[in-house]
């Protein structure tokens, strides 16, 4: 068996249980609901790209690079949801004080 | 100016030490209940009781109150002493006053009140600890200080134990010439977290509202739905936006 590689071996990656949220079969269901008309392939791909738009402003601030490949490696890193989840729900909760 | 110690000990020296002779004939007195001799007897070996409570002072207690405890030792050896067993006084005296003095630091000079038999091992494991390292340089091992004292390793870890509590502070003990203060005020917050830490997370905070804000309606409810965070109405603008 070949050894394990890559970013998933290393990291692991995020799931609807451990984000806490709605799986992308869900989540397309709700947006074509919304008319935003997409299936769950589209709905993965709608989280990431919006994941990579974050972590391209945060990775400016300390000088790691901004390559595609970087970008979206970071994008995908469970750690870096965890913590933009967690900022997320802070100012939601602010906002509501 | 002398302090009032310095005059104690004045005081205690001007006495002479006693002949055996002088100290049987005065322990006759006493049991004949002569108060006076009584008092001669006491006065006169002052100077043994202080030779101790001297040798005490570096267990903790301050050494004035070790004189005291180490004076009522020496009345109680006064009183019970037998001049017919033909030994001296200071030999009777000394154990009476060891006893006063030891059973004072047990009771008074620890937070933690440990018993006075650990106590008694812990002094004397701090005296082998102290040799060991004046001979070798190293402190010694649990089993080394337990075959010297001839102790087993528990009561050697007890007397251990019974030395770091001795030395245990009081969170709410004053410090400072002005006392307005507590040991505690003075500890570290290792928990608190830096200025730099707060300003870089600020740093970041923005940063994301300020991506979060950037977001197409579509994006944002996608991500919030995938992160569990509660919906939002379609008509309303991006939440992300108002609070930049």
């Amino acid at each position: 068996m070949p050894m394990p590689k890559g970013f998933k071996s290393e990291n692991g990656y995020s799931t609807k249980k451990s984000l806490g949220g709605k799986s992308y079969q869900e989540i397309s269901n709700i947006m074509s609901e919304k008319g935003y008309k997409m299936n769950h392939s589209t709905a993965r791909n709608v989280f990431v790209s919006s994941l990579e738009k974050i972590a391209r402003d945060v990775v400016g601030l300390y000088n790691l690079p901004t390559d595609d490949k970087s970008i979206n490696r970071i994008s995908k890193d469970p750690r870096f949801q965890d913590a933009i989840v967690n900022f997320m729900r802070e100012i939601e909760y602010e906002g509501k004080k | 100016m002398k302090s009032s110690l310095d005059m104690y000990f004045k005081s205690a020296g001007g006495h002479k030490i006693l002949t055996r002779e002088q100290e049987v004939s005065l322990a006759k007195r006493i049991e004949a209940g002569d108060a006076v001799a009584r008092n001669i007897m006491i006065e006169s070996n002052l100077k043994l009781a202080i030779s101790i409570a001297k040798k005490y002072a570096k267990y903790g207690g301050s050494l004035e109150d070790l004189i005291q405890e180490s004076n009522i030792g020496l009345i109680k050896a006064v009183e019970k002493f037998d001049w017919r067993k033909g030994f001296k006084f200071s030999t009777y005296a000394s154990w009476w006053i060891k006893q006063s003095v030891t059973r004072s630091l047990t009771n008074n000079s620890a937070q933690v009140k440990i018993p006075s038999h650990t106590l008694s091992n812990a002094r004397k494991v701090w005296k082998v600890q102290k040799e060991y390292r004046e001979n070798f340089g190293c402190d010694p091992s649990e089993s080394e200080i337990g075959e010297i004292l001839g102790l087993n390793p528990k009561h050697v870890r007890e007397a251990l134990k019974g030395i770091k509590a001795k030395y245990t502070k009081s969170i709410d003990e004053k410090v400072g010439d002005e006392g307005n203060r507590t040991f505690g005020d003075t500890l570290p917050d290792e928990n608190a977290v830096s200025l730099d830490t707060i300003l870089d997370n600020e740093k970041i905070r923005k940063a994301i509202v300020k991506s979060l804000s950037s977001l197409t309606k579509r994006e944002e409810l996608v991500l919030r739905m995938r992160f569990g965070i509660s919906d939002i109405d379609e008509q309303d603008t991006n939440i992300y936006e108002i609070k930049e």
